[in-house]
């Protein structure tokens, strides 16, 4: 590998800075605008302002901030690890761009079969967004992923979705599919239906949410117990709360780093699971053979 | 600052995030796949062009191998025919020599007989003339007179060549 020019390593630079700056930034603001909280609270996310809007105004919270903070840095990352890859290779980030594309590839294609090989980037969106989501807790950030309404939203997408799939073998065999094994299933069908968002986004919202409640809950703890048993001491050794140094630190590499990747990963895999199994390919391949079948008929009516 | 609930459904909330989702996708898809996969496959095309090319430089080889094998063989043949032409032309050659040595040596030996012959006939010639000369001789002894040698040289030569030719070949 040859030497990298003054501009390749400025670009670099810049594009580095480019990611870590969004996060920086939410930083500050979270700095800026968290209150202090006396004792125990476990609220949502900060609201910054709100925008009117029919039905429900529209609040802009720290979670929408924090989502779009991690795409700037993940879109950064992006251009960051494709900057100067060559058909030769030679460099890292190659290397690890590579790397990525290739396992989703082979995770989609084990998981949804050859079919949906295109959705490798998607699935790839859900785990990079969802993972950095809960993993920017690291930092003192409130996780977007614990706030109901995100991980809703990408459920939604995920329901969209199978929906869209499930119709392609015919819109008659979906909602027949309603009615099976026999009429009296309807309406547990059409629940199970809307379940599987609804479980999907409420599982992954929950632990994250559960790991920073609990979180709080220890930290509060600890600080008690250290105000009871250090609390005789005179002076700033009283006031310290020793107990909350080093402990939390052991439930957090649960909560926050383990919690956060297994959440994400398990996100997209009933993603994967749920868009793959809703597609009918019988019935699609059948439609597309009457479709194939139509045309011709049509172009040969045409052509005599 | 206000904060939601910790349990708080929001539309609108619920469309960004969704929007965020398709955001990304879009985000990685065009700018991590896309150029990693154009690299993949630019790859994946040079390493097939070379396998091809090295395929093909094989098959070459093993033409231009067989072609060497044939011009060998050939090349043998040829050497085994030109080694057995030269065999012939001096088999041939040795025969004509030893042909014309026989022929000279017979043309030698007969003209040696015919030399013989020749002397023979020329010494039997003296000998007839000596003889007639002698019988002449002693005829015109035996007659007391004078004989006319030339009368009777062609009697007596007839009458030798008769004898001469029985002594020649009765040697």
């Amino acid at each position: 590998m040859k030497e990298k020019s003054f501009k390749f390593r400025i670009i670099d630079a810049l594009l580095i800075i480019g990611s870590v700056l969004p996060i920086a930034f939410a930083i500050v603001l979270r700095v800026l605008t968290n209150p202090e909280a006396d004792g125990i609270v476990i609220t949502g996310a900060n609201i910054f302002f709100t925008v009117k809007m029919p039905i429900q105004d529209m609040p802009i919270t720290e979670s929408q901030v924090n989502s779009w903070c991690v795409i700037v840095s993940l879109f950064f990352i992006c251009l960051y690890l494709t900057h100067g890859i060559s058909e030769k290779g030679g460099l890292r980030r190659q290397m690890i761009a590579e790397w990525i594309v290739e396992k989703t590839d082979d995770l989609v294609k084990d998981n949804m079969g050859d079919f949906f090989k295109s959705f490798s980037p998607f699935i790839a969106g859900v785990l990079g967004l969802s993972a950095f989501s809960s993993l920017i807790t690291l930092v003192g950030l409130y996780p977007p992923t614990s706030d109901l309404n995100v991980v809703a939203g990408w459920a939604l997408l995920v329901f969209i979705l199978i929906t869209y799939y499930k119709l392609k073998g015919g819109v008659l065999g979906y909602l027949k599919s309603f009615t099976q094994p026999f009429a009296a299933f309807t309406p547990f069908n059409i629940i199970s239906e809307f379940a599987t968002p609804v479980s999907m986004s409420f599982r992954h919202y929950g632990n994250i949410l559960s790991g920073s409640v609990i979180a709080a809950l220890v930290a509060a703890g600890l600080t008690g117990v250290s105000n009871m048993i250090l609390g005789r001491l005179p002076g700033l050794l009283g006031e310290f709360p020793l107990f909350r140094v080093g402990i939390p630190a052991v439930l957090s590499l649960y909560f926050d780093i383990f919690s956060g990747a297994l959440q994400a990963f398990i996100f997209a895999m009933l993603t994967m699971l749920n868009i793959s199994s809703a597609f009918p390919m019988d019935d699609w391949l059948k439609r597309m053979d009457k479709k194939r079948a139509k045309k011709e008929k049509q172009s040969n009516k045409k052509s005599a | 600052m206000q904060s939601l609930e910790v349990i708080s459904v929001n539309i609108w909330d619920i469309l960004i995030s969704l929007a965020n989702l398709l955001i990304i996708f879009l985000l990685f898809k065009l700018f991590l796949y896309k150029p990693v996969r154009k690299v993949l496959d630019k790859r994946k095309e040079t390493i097939d062009g070379q396998y091809s090319a090295a395929e093909e430089a094989k098959q070459s080889a093993l033409a231009d191998k067989q072609a060497y094998e044939i011009k060998l063989k050939s090349a043998e043949d040829e050497a085994d025919s030109m080694i057995k032409s030269a065999a012939a032309t001096a088999d041939r050659r040795s025969a004509k020599i030893i042909d014309d040595a026989k022929e000279k040596a017979d043309g030698i030996i007969r003209q040696a007989h015919s030399e013989v012959e020749l002397e023979r006939k020329k010494a039997a010639d003296g000998i007839k003339r000596e003889i007639a000369d002698v019988s002449a001789l002693l005829t015109e002894k035996m007659l007391e007179r004078e004989i006319n040698e030339n009368d009777h040289r062609e009697f007596i030569d007839s009458f030798i060549e008769g004898i001469g030719e029985d002594d020649v070949t009765g040697d």
